[in-house]
């Protein structure tokens, strides 16, 4: 997000003013990379940009088939918001011609939990079945190899309600609010431990506020109405905790990238309390990485001698805050990590779970893919939720959060000097 | 964030070029580029200009770095030969004209090999076969070989002739930008059967064939060894309208390089913010989703290049500003900024940062500038801008390196 350079971030379509036409954004652009039905971020950004007026749609549905990953924005010299300037472009297009029920459906995870969890054996029966994938793919347009997670036996959040609280809610300086996102709530709750176990190790205590899904996968579909309904219950309740001085971690880099940047640029709520939550928000590696640097990190990692292949999600390269899952992997005794070095997995959230889009994100993806089974690791890691179904879907390799990865080394630790003499 | 040995604000040419070296010498680098670099808008070729004759112009960067552009521009070939990049010539070569994509002539010396057989001696009798891609709307065979035929081109070929050639697939497409076109090239399924079509296309006789540079991306150097044998005559790449393909190779084959020597790069976030401390730099800090993300270091090094790159801004109350740490900037008066005519030189080319033997600039003792931010040269009209990246890159490491074996 080159903010700075172009017109600004109140009013993305402004910046394609500063666009020369160079086609950079075009080569780093992986759907078009793979696909023709996608033109490019230029034609459909700064090019397009100029047939569209206040509330007048798309010239061209093209637009669609951007997945969202941000590349070109960053990729642009002259700071134009390319990205946000088409998903602004597809949301007016979705405000005049409406969207598909998959679309709607498949971005709303809270009703998706609602309705999955409370029946999860009978649900994540559906999703291994094949017969039952392929009517969702006939009858819904959800592709049946789309890359799907179980749904959790019990929610995050409501097995969180069940533990014993502290009967004072802790400072600032020794509790952090912890937003799961919906992956953690719904799908992997085992993740949502293993952070509040890394930040307890390290003297944070987890506040888990009520919260909903953060709004991203409406977002990227077009939905903005829906997105700032949830954007406005978040920012409601997370904005107190910022101006109290708490930091807000998540473990989703989608998740936490929303509430950074997307609810100022996507949908003008760029208001005093989004300020305070975006300023307030982190990567809950980002978080482990400051810790590390003002020397406050417990580095007691035990040994895990194995080859890792990282895969750094796009979201997360939207940050702006490097690689810290990365770093913190260089602490831990024997691993091997390696950047996956590949642009995108293809996944963007709900894009490659749509049947017409399924083969273009194994496409984006391959590379990727490729380099994981070639590696013969037995394990890879990523911290977006979404990415990491891709690529466990696509490799058969399970990828995990870097923090489930940290917390098994954390417990992997044993005190030599604690050790009884023999 | 951890402190760096060095953090190097840019990541063109020149960037790239520094934090390579300072890498290959063990420091721990970290690079922040804003965007993509200019290399994707550049022939990709390595331009040093006329080094001797530069070197004596008083204030041009030559004149500070003349003996460090051999030993530089070997150092950079030989990474380029390595990753698989190789390039052709050297900076004491005669330069020779190889012709541009609207058949125009441009003087070269070392270019990377897929574009050397446009250098080489034309035999008597040897005559230029421009082959175009039927529906590539950047590369018009027709009109590069009607202005090269009126060219004046000394010891050129005996004739120049166009040719269109349609290739598979390519009528199914919405789009051709020449990054498409060299993605298809990687494959070997559709190459086969395009390198097939290309050559039922040559006229008989003696030609050498002049392409776009279109001939493959990540697997290039597979596809031009198969694109030689398959055509069985000379054949070379000619850059086409931005992006560059050649460009793109060269910036992956760096940036490869940076990151297999341990540097860290990031790019899509500018420098917002520097912290300072009397005449030192602390840290910077680029622009992230939220808060800024701080990079501490013990040198910095400025390589955001000039006007073109946004290294320097010119504002209409004529004030030529250093984006990073607002260093002074030497530029003309702004009345002779720009000349009548638009296709000649331009006065403000020369803009830059005035520095000292060490590249540092006035009032900061732990950074160097390097590349086309550099004052006093003219990077278009002198072609010397990619000689002076990676000779000032070359200078730079080191001045850094030797810095560092002090304090250590």
């Amino acid at each position: 997000m080159t903010f700075s350079d172009a017109a600004s971030r109140d009013y993305p379509p402004f910046s394609t003013d500063a666009c020369i036409k160079c086609n950079v954004c075009n080569t780093v652009c992986p759907v078009a990379r793979v696909s023709d039905l996608f033109p490019g971020p230029k034609y459909e950004g700064p090019q397009a940009q100029r047939f569209r007026g206040d509330g007048s749609q798309s010239p061209d549905a093209s637009v669609d088939w951007c997945s969202g990953c941000g590349l070109c924005t960053r990729a642009c010299p002259t700071g134009v918001l390319i990205a946000e300037t088409n998903n602004r472009a597809r949301a007016s297009m979705v405000a005049t011609e409406g969207s598909s029920l998959r679309n709607r459906l498949i971005s709303d995870t809270d009703l998706l939990i609602r309705l999955g969890v409370p029946f999860a054996p009978l649900a994540n029966f559906a999703l291994r079945n094949r017969l039952a994938r392929w009517v969702g793919e006939k009858v819904l347009g959800v592709h049946r190899r789309g890359p799907l997670h179980n749904f959790a036996r019990r929610t995050f959040s409501s097995s969180w309600r069940r533990r014993a609280r502290p009967a004072v809610e802790p400072g600032p300086e020794r509790a952090v609010v912890y937003f799961h996102g919906c992956a953690v709530d719904g799908f992997e709750p085992d993740l949502g431990r293993d952070a509040v176990e890394i930040l307890a190790r390290n003297g944070l205590e987890a506040i888990v506020p009520r919260q909903e899904c953060c709004g991203l996968p409406f977002i990227s579909n077009g939905l903005y109405e829906h997105a700032r309904r949830k954007a406005r219950a978040n920012l409601s309740v997370l904005a107190d905790y910022a101006r109290r001085g708490y930091r807000i971690v998540g473990t989703s880099t989608s998740c936490t990238h929303a509430l950074k940047a997307e609810y100022r640029e996507m949908f003008d709520l760029d208001d005093a309390d989004a300020r305070a939550v975006a300023d307030a928000t982190w990567d809950i590696c980002e978080l482990l990485v400051d810790l590390h640097d003002r020397g406050q990190l417990d580095t007691r990692f035990g040994p895990m001698p194995t080859d890792l292949p990282y895969h750094p999600p796009c979201q997360l390269k939207s940050h702006g805050i490097g690689t810290p899952a990365m770093e913190l992997f260089g602490l831990v005794p024997g691993l091997r990590a390696v950047d996956s070095d590949h642009d995108c997995c293809g996944a963007a959230g709900t894009y490659g779970l749509k049947v017409e889009r399924w083969q273009i994100a194994q496409d984006v993806g391959r590379g990727l893919f490729d380099k994981i089974r070639a590696s013969g690791a037995e394990l890879a890691a990523c911290d977006s939720e979404t990415c990491r179904w891709q690529i466990e879907a696509s490799t058969g390799v399970p990828t995990r959060h870097p923090i489930t990865i940290l917390a098994a080394s954390y417990r992997a630790y044993v005190d030599e000097s604690a050790r009884p003499a023999t | 964030m951890p402190t760096h040995d060095a953090v190097v604000i840019g990541c063109g040419l020149a960037g790239l070029s520094a934090g390579i070296g300072l890498a290959e010498g063990g420091a721990r680098v970290f690079v922040v580029g804003k965007g993509m670099a200019a290399t994707h808008w550049t022939h990709g070729g390595l331009d040093v200009g006329d080094v001797a004759k530069l070197a004596e112009r008083p204030g041009h960067p030559y004149a500070l770095l003349a003996d460090a552009v051999v030993p530089a521009v070997e150092a950079h070939l030989a990474r380029l030969d390595a990753a698989g990049l190789p390039y052709r010539g050297s900076p004491g070569d005669a330069l020779n004209a190889m012709p541009t994509a609207v058949g125009g002539l441009r003087p070269a010396a070392i270019v990377p090999d897929a574009q050397s057989a446009a250098l080489d001696p034309w035999d008597d009798g040897e005559r230029l076969l421009i082959l175009g891609i039927g529906r590539f709307k950047d590369f018009w065979a027709e009109m590069a070989a009607r202005n090269l035929r009126t060219h004046p081109w000394p010891h050129g070929p005996a004739e120049v002739r166009a040719a269109v050639v349609d290739l598979p697939w390519v009528d199914r497409r919405h789009n051709l930008t020449p990054m498409d076109l060299a993605r298809m090239f990687d494959d070997p399924v559709w190459r086969a059967r395009a390198l097939e079509r290309m050559r039922a296309s040559l006229p008989a006789g003696r030609w050498r064939v002049g392409l776009p540079a279109v001939l493959g991306l990540d697997r290039h150097a597979e596809v031009l060894a198969a694109t030689r044998e398959m055509l069985g005559v000379p054949v070379f790449e000619i850059p086409s309208l931005p992006p560059s393909v050649p460009g793109a190779r060269l910036w992956e084959a760096l940036r490869g390089r940076l990151l297999a020597v341990g540097g860290g790069l990031q790019w899509g976030f500018p420098v917002v913010n520097v912290e300072r401390a009397g005449e030192r730099i602390v840290a910077v800090h680029t622009e992230a989703a939220s808060r800024t993300l701080r990079s501490v270091a013990a040198e910095f090094v400025l390589a955001t290049g000039g006007l073109a790159s946004g290294g320097l801004r010119a504002h209409a109350d004529g004030i030529v500003e250093e984006r990073v740490f607002g260093l002074p900037v030497e530029s003309p008066p702004q009345r002779e900024w720009l000349a009548d005519d638009p296709l000649v030189e331009q006065p403000l080319e020369s803009a830059g940062i005035r520095v000292d033997a060490n590249l540092r600039p006035t009032g900061l003792r732990n950074v160097t500038v390097v590349g086309s931010m550099l004052a006093g040269m003219r990077y278009l009209a002198e072609r010397c801008g990619d000689g002076v990246a990676v000779a000032s890159a070359h200078r730079a490491v080191q001045v850094i390196s030797d810095r560092s074996a002090v304090a250590a």
